[in-house]
C-alpha cells in the first residue's frame, strides 16, 4: 500500500513535469475520445429518429393485420376486430395504445388532377394518439368521430391536386364485391408530416365512413399498438402471433427489416472506427511516454541504485500512461456531453432535406448517447491505452542502471 | 541546397524508433483515408449510374413546371420530332420520348391506381433497363399495339398472368374520361418495389390515343453512361429546346432525383468531417515528436547559432525534416491505399447485411472502389497541410534562441 | 569475516565494438566496518567501475565481490535490488534527487519501499534533515534547492536507513570549496555518530586529506593504500 501510493504520486507528479507535452498528447486523446462518442451519439440519433419516425409514421411498435393481407392488400382481407384473440391482445398489460384502422390503396380525383394514395379510416380519437396525425393538422380540424364525412389530406397531396380546404375531392377503391366504389369527400384538414412522400400517400377518413363507402360491415384491415416499452415488441409478437392462424402479428422490425440490418451494421462499423481513432492516438502516446523514458534514464537508474527493483518502474511508468489515458477519457466524455447539451434537440441537417427524404428521415437528428455506446467507446480506449503505455514501461523497467546512471 | 536535404535527412534518421513511429501514424492516415474516400467515391458512381440507368436516364427534357407538380396538361408538343433532333444533334442515340399518366387498373378481381407509362416501344430499351427485364412474355411489339406490360409485384396484387385482360381506367389530358382494355403480354421484374408495383408500361401512340393527348409527351430522356457530361448535354440541348419551346427545360439527373445528389453529399461532408477529426488527431498525436526533435537539439542549434547560422536557416532545415518525414510517409501509405483500392476494384468489395440494404435503394450489392486523382491525393494533401502546421510551431521557436543561452542548455 | 566489503581479484573489461577496455585489473579490497575511505586517480583510473561494483549496480568480469560477506555475483536482480535497499547508500555527483518529490519526501522513499510505517518515517526524516541542517526546507523540491543543499538531502536519504554502506561518487564536484567543506564535515560527522562506512570516489585533495585511509587507482589497479 505505502509503495503504491509513492507510486502514484510519482506517476502523477510526472505527467505534469512536461506540461506542454503531456497538454499536446491529451489534447490528442480527448479529441479522439469526443470524436468516438459524438459519431456514435449522431449515428444512434439518426437511426432514433429512424424508428422513431417509423413508428409515428403509422406504423407503431407491432401490427396486426389478415393473414392475407399483406400479399394482397384488398378489403377482402379483413377481420373482426372483436374477436377473442384481438380483445386478448389490445388487453394485454404490455399495450399501451392501439388504433383499428380501414387501411385501402384508392384513387383520388380532384377537378384537375388524379393520384394513387392510400386510405385510412379510422377512429379520430385513437388513431390522433397513436401517430404523428393528431399534431399535424395544420388547417381546418382532425376528424370528429368514426362517422364524420370529411377528409384530412396532406399539405403536399393538396398542392399536387391544385385542391384546398373546405373542397370536395372524389375517392375511388374496391368495395367487397371488387367493384370500383367512389364517394366524395369535402376537405375539412389539411395536416403537415415530417417527410413528404408521407403527404402525398397518406388520406384520413372516418372508419364508419369508410365502411360504409366499401360495403364492410363491422371489419377492419389493420390494428397498430404502441407498447410501454419496446423491450416488449419480439416477446409480444412471437407470444401473440401463435394465437390465430389466420392473423398475422408483427412487429414494426419486420415492416421495415433493413432497419434491424442498418442498426448492425452501424455498430461493427462504430466498433471499426473506435479501433482506427484510437490507432491514430496510440502511435503518439507510444512516441510521447518513450520520450519522457529516455529523458529520465538517470532518474531510473537512481531508482534502481536506491533499491528499488525493475518492476516498481515498470509500474510507475504504467500508472503515468494510466493517468494519462483517464484524465484524457475524462476531459473527452466531458466535451462530449458539452457539445450534445449545446446541439440542444439535435443537428438540423436540412441542407440536405432531400438526401434524407430518401432514406426516410427528417431534418433534426438529435444526438443519443446509449450507455452501451459510451462504455464500448471508453472501454476501448482504456483497454488498448493501457496495451499500449506497457510498452514504454517495459523499457523503462529494462534500463540497465550502471548505464543509466552513467548516461547523460 | 543539396547539401541541406541531406543534412535534414540524416538528422530524421537519428532517432529511428521515433521517426518510425511518426511515419506509421502519417502513412496509416494516409492509407485509411485513400481506400475510403475511394470506397465512397465508388459508392457514388454506383449510386449515380444505377439511378440514371434503372429509370431516370442522365438528362430529361421536360415543360417547366413538370418537375414539380407532374400535371398531365403540362406536356410537350410534337415530342417524338424533339426527340429525333436531339438524336440527330448531339449524336447520342439513347433517347427515348415518354408520357406519363395515373389511372386505375382493374383485372377481374383487383383494382389498383397505378402510373401508367406511354413509351417508344423502340427507345425505351435504351434508356431502362426494365424492356431487358421482362422475365415472363415479351416487351411491347410496337408503338400502335394494344397491349400492357406490368411488374411481377403488380401482376400478384391483381391475381392475373400473362394473356390477361387489364382495365386501365383514368382521365385524359382534356379531363375527359380516358379507359382501354389491354392484354398483358409481358411481366418485368427490376427488383425495385416501387417500379415493380406501381407500373405498367404501354406504347406511346396507344397511350396518346387513350388519354387525349394527341402528338404531346411529358418527357424526352437521354441517356448516357458518363455521368460528367450532364452539364454539356444540357448545354448542347438549350437551342434545340429554346427553337422548339421556350418553356422546355433540360434537366440533369441530380435535379431529377435531387435525393441522391444530397444523400450523396450528406455522406461525403460526414465522411471528411471523420476524416478531419482523425488527421487533427494524428498531428496532435505527432506534434510532440516534432516538438522534440527541436528542444532535444537546442544545445546544437546554439553551437549552430555561434557559428553564424541564422535562425531562420535553422527554422528552414526543421520545417525541410518535417516536409522530408511526412512526404515519405505519405507516399508509402498512399501506396498502401491504393494497393488495397486496385485490390478491391478487381475483386469486388461486400460485406454482410450490404445486400438487402443496397436492394432496398437499388444498388449492386458489390462496391468498386474509385481510382481518381482525388481519391487518391485528396487525404494526403490535407494530412501535409495539417503535418505542416504542426512543424511549424517549433520550426517558430528557434527564431527566439539565443545562441549563448542555447549552448548553456542540456 | 567481519568485512563490509571485499573484493577479490575483480576485473572489468568492457567492449566496445573491437576495442577491450581494462576498466579494473586483479583489484583486491577489504573495506571494515566504520572506515571513511576514499577512492582517488586521475578519470579513467576505475574509480566509478570499483564504485559501481560494490553496489551491485554492475557484475565484474572475473572476481569476486562481498557485500556484508554475501557474493554479489551469487544475487538475481531481484535480490540485488534489495541488498541496495537495505544495506546500501548512494550519493552521486548530480542529479542524485528524485526532480517531483519534495526533500522530505525523497528521504522517505527509501524507507517507504522498505515498508516502514508513516509515523516512523516522518520521525525519522524530520530528524536526518535537523541534522543535515535542513530543518524548514522539507516541502522544498530539488530545483528549489542549492547545490549543496540537494547533496545534504542526498547524504540525509543515503544513511537516514542506517546501511551498512554508503557509496559517494565524486559528492563534491560541482560544489564551491566552502560547501564541499561542509559536506565533508557531514559525512565525517555521520561516519562518527551512526558508525557508517563511507567510500568515496573522488580527485577532490580536500577530500583526500581528510580521509581515514586512501586508496589510489591508476590504469584500473590499485598502486597505493595509505
Amino acid at each position: 500500500m505505502n509503495s503504491f501510493l509513492l507510486i502514484f504520486s510519482l506517476a502523477w507528479r510526472n505527467l505534469w513535469r512536461n506540461k506542454r507535452r503531456t497538454l499536446v498528447i491529451l489534447l490528442a486523446i480527448v479529441l479522439g475520445v469526443w470524436a468516438m462518442i459524438v459519431t456514435a451519439a449522431f449515428m444512434r440519433g439518426m437511426i432514433f429518429q429512424m424508428l422513431e419516425d417509423t413508428v409515428d409514421n403509422l406504423a407503431g411498435h407491432v401490427q396486426i393485420h389478415h393473414s392475407q393481407y399483406l400479399d394482397d392488400p384488398v378489403i377482402n382481407n379483413s377481420f373482426d376486430p372483436d374477436s377473442h384473440t384481438i380483445s386478448r391482445i389490445t388487453h394485454d398489460p404490455r399495450v399501451l395504445m392501439w388504433s383499428d384502422r380501414i387501411r385501402l390503396p384508392a384513387v383520388v380525383l380532384s377537378e384537375r388532377e388524379t393520384t394513387g394514395i392510400t386510405m385510412l379510416g379510422v377512429n379520430p380519437a385513437r388513431e390522433s394518439k397513436i401517430s404523428f396525425i393528431g399534431k399535424s393538422v395544420v388547417e381546418g380540424r382532425f376528424l370528429n368521430s368514426s362517422s364524420d364525412t370529411g377528409i384530412v389530406i396532406g399539405q403536399a397531396l393538396a398542392d399536387k391536386l391544385e385542391t384546398r380546404l373546405g373542397k370536395r375531392i372524389v375517392l375511388m377503391s374496391q368495395d367487397i364485391n371488387n367493384e370500383i366504389a367512389d364517394r366524395g369527400f369535402r376537405i375539412v384538414g389539411i395536416y403537415d408530416a415530417p417527410l413528404d412522400p408521407t403527404e402525398k400517400a397518406f388520406v384520413f377518413v372516418g372508419k364508419e365512413t369508410a365502411a360504409k363507402m366499401v360495403g364492410l360491415k363491422g371489419a377492419i384491415s389493420e390494428i397498430v399498438l404502441r407498447l410501454h416499452d419496446t423491450d416488449m415488441v419480439t416477446p409480444l409478437v412471437t407470444e401473440m402471433d401463435q394465437l390465430d392462424h389466420t392473423i398475422d402479428v408483427m412487429s414494426w422490425l419486420e415492416v421495415e427489416p433493413y432497419l434491424e440490418l442498418m442498426i448492425q451494421m452501424m455498430d461493427t462499423s462504430m466498433f471499426i472506427w473506435y479501433l482506427i481513432v484510437f490507432l491514430a492516438m496510440a502511435f503518439g502516446i507510444i512516441n510521447t511516454l518513450l520520450m519522457a523514458v529516455f529523458e529520465r534514464t538517470r532518474e531510473f537508474g537512481l531508482f534502481q541504485a536506491l533499491g528499488q527493483k525493475p518492476r516498481f518502474i515498470l509500474f510507475q511508468v504504467w500508472l503515468e500512461a494510466i493517468l494519462m489515458i483517464i484524465v484524457g477519457l475524462l476531459a473527452g466524455n466531458f466535451l462530449s456531453w458539452i457539445s450534445v447539451m449545446a446541439t440542444g434537440d439535435g443537428i438540423d441537417v436540412s441542407v440536405f432535406a432531400r438526401g434524407m427524404e430518401m432514406i426516410n428521415m427528417s431534418n433534426i437528428i438529435p444526438f443519443v448517447i446509449t450507455f452501451n455506446d459510451l462504455m464500448i467507446a471508453n472501454i476501448t480506449v482504456a483497454v488498448l491505452g493501457m496495451l499500449t503505455g506497457l510498452y514504454p514501461a517495459w523499457r523503462a523497467s529494462r534500463l540497465v542502471p550502471a548505464d543509466a546512471i552513467t548516461r547523460i | 541546397m543539396t547539401t541541406n536535404w541531406q543534412f535534414a535527412w540524416r538528422n530524421i534518421w537519428r532517432n529511428k524508433r521515433r521517426t518510425i513511429l511518426t511515419m506509421c501514424a502519417i502513412g496509416f492516415g494516409a492509407s485509411l483515408i485513400v481506400f475510403s474516400v475511394g470506397l465512397q467515391l465508388g459508392q457514388y458512381d454506383l449510386m449515380i449510374s444505377g439511378s440514371t440507368r434503372i429509370y431516370q436516364g442522365l438528362v430529361q427534357v421536360q415543360k417547366k413546371g413538370y418537375l414539380d407538380e407532374a400535371r398531365m396538361r403540362n406536356s410537350i408538343a410534337d415530342a417524338q420530332t424533339l426527340a429525333n433532333n436531339i438524336r440527330k444533334t448531339t449524336a447520342i442515340n439513347d433517347v427515348a420520348v415518354r408520357a406519363n399518366g395515373f389511372a386505375l387498373v382493374s383485372s377481374r378481381e383487383r383494382t389498383y391506381g397505378v402510373a401508367v407509362i406511354g413509351v417508344e416501344t423502340r427507345h425505351e430499351g435504351n434508356v431502362s433497363i426494365i424492356p431487358g427485364l421482362v422475365k415472363e412474355g415479351r416487351y411491347l411489339a410496337n408503338d400502335n399495339a394494344s397491349e400492357v406490360v406490368i411488374g411481377r409485384s403488380l401482376a400478384k396484387n391483381l391475381k392475373i398472368t400473362l394473356g390477361d385482360e387489364l382495365t386501365i381506367l383514368g382521365s385524359g389530358r382534356d379531363g375527359s374520361i380516358a379507359a382501354t382494355i389491354f392484354p398483358v403480354v409481358g411481366i418485368f421484374d427490376s427488383g425495385s418495389r416501387e417500379l415493380d408495383r406501381g407500373l405498367v408500361q404501354i406504347p406511346l401512340n396507344s397511350f396518346q390515343q387513350v388519354f387525349s393527348m394527341g402528338n404531346h409527351a411529358h418527357a424526352v430522356v437521354i441517356y448516357h453512361q458518363n455521368a460528367e457530361l450532364v452539364d454539356t448535354l444540357k448545354t448542347q440541348l438549350q437551342p434545340l429546346l429554346k427553337a422548339a419551346d421556350p418553356d422546355l427545360l433540360a434537366l440533369g439527373w441530380d435535379q431529377i432525383q435531387p435525393g441522391i445528389k444530397e444523400s450523396i453529399e450528406l455522406d461525403y461532408s460526414s465522411g471528411w468531417f471523420m476524416y478531419i477529426v482523425l488527421v487533427a488527431i494524428i498531428t496532435f498525436s505527432i506534434m510532440n515528436t516534432f516538438l522534440m526533435s527541436v528542444l532535444e537539439r537546442t544545445r546544437e542549434f546554439g553551437i549552430m547559432l555561434a557559428l553564424g547560422f541564422k535562425p531562420i536557416n535553422i527554422g528552414k532545415l526543421v520545417m525541410m525534416e518535417a516536409l522530408i518525414l511526412t512526404l515519405f510517409a505519405l507516399i508509402a501509405g498512399t501506396l498502401i491505399g491504393l494497393a488495397v483500392n486496385y485490390y478491391f476494384l478487381i475483386n469486388g468489395l461486400t460485406f454482410e447485411g450490404m445486400e438487402e440494404i443496397a436492394a432496398q435503394y437499388n444498388m449492386p450489392a458489390t462496391i468498386t472502389p474509385q481510382i481518381s486523382i482525388e481519391s487518391t491525393l485528396l487525404g494526403p494533401a490535407v494530412i501535409l497541410i495539417f503535418t505542416l502546421l504542426a512543424a511549424l510551431y517549433p520550426a517558430m521557436k528557434i527564431r527566439k534562441l539565443e545562441p549563448v543561452e542555447a549552448m548553456r542548455h542540456i | 569475516m567481519n568485512h563490509v566489503v571485499q573484493c577479490e581479484k575483480v576485473t572489468k573489461i568492457f567492449e566496445q565494438g573491437l576495442i577491450k577496455v581494462n576498466a579494473l585489473t586483479d583489484v583486491d579490497l577489504a573495506i571494515e566496518k566504520a572506515e571513511f575511505i576514499c577512492l582517488s586517480g586521475p578519470s579513467g583510473s576505475g574509480k566509478s567501475t570499483l564504485l559501481n561494483m560494490i553496489g551491485g549496480l554492475d557484475t565484474p568480469t572475473s572476481g569476486e565481490v562481498y557485500i556484508d560477506g554475501e557474493e554479489i555475483d551469487e544475487l538475481n536482480k531481484s535480490e540485488l535490488a534489495d541488498l541496495r535497499l537495505h544495506k546500501i547508500g548512494f550519493v552521486f555527483q548530480a542529479y542524485n534527487l528524485i526532480p517531483v518529490l519534495s526533500a522530505q519526501e525523497n528521504i522517505e522513499m527509501v524507507m517507504q519501499m522498505q515498508g516502514v510505517s508513516k509515523k516512523e518515517r516522518n520521525e525519522k526524516s524530520s530528524a536526518i534533515l535537523e541534522e543535515v541542517g535542513l530543518q524548514g526546507m522539507e516541502k522544498r523540491i530539488p530545483p528549489e534547492l542549492s547545490g549543496g543543499q540537494q547533496q545534504r538531502v542526498a547524504v540525509a536519504r543515503a544513511i537516514v536507513s542506517r546501511p551498512s554502506l554508503v557509496l559517494a561518487d565524486e559528492p563534491t564536484a560541482n560544489l564551491d570549496s566552502v560547501t564541499a567543506n561542509k559536506l565533508i564535515d557531514l559525512m565525517l560527522q555521520m561516519n562518527e555518530i551512526h558508525k557508517t562506512t563511507f567510500i568515496i570516489s573522488t580527485h577532490d585533495p580536500m577530500i583526500m586529506q581528510r580521509s581515514k585511509k586512501l586508496v589510489k587507482l591508476h590504469d584500473g589497479r590499485i598502486i597505493d593504500i595509505t
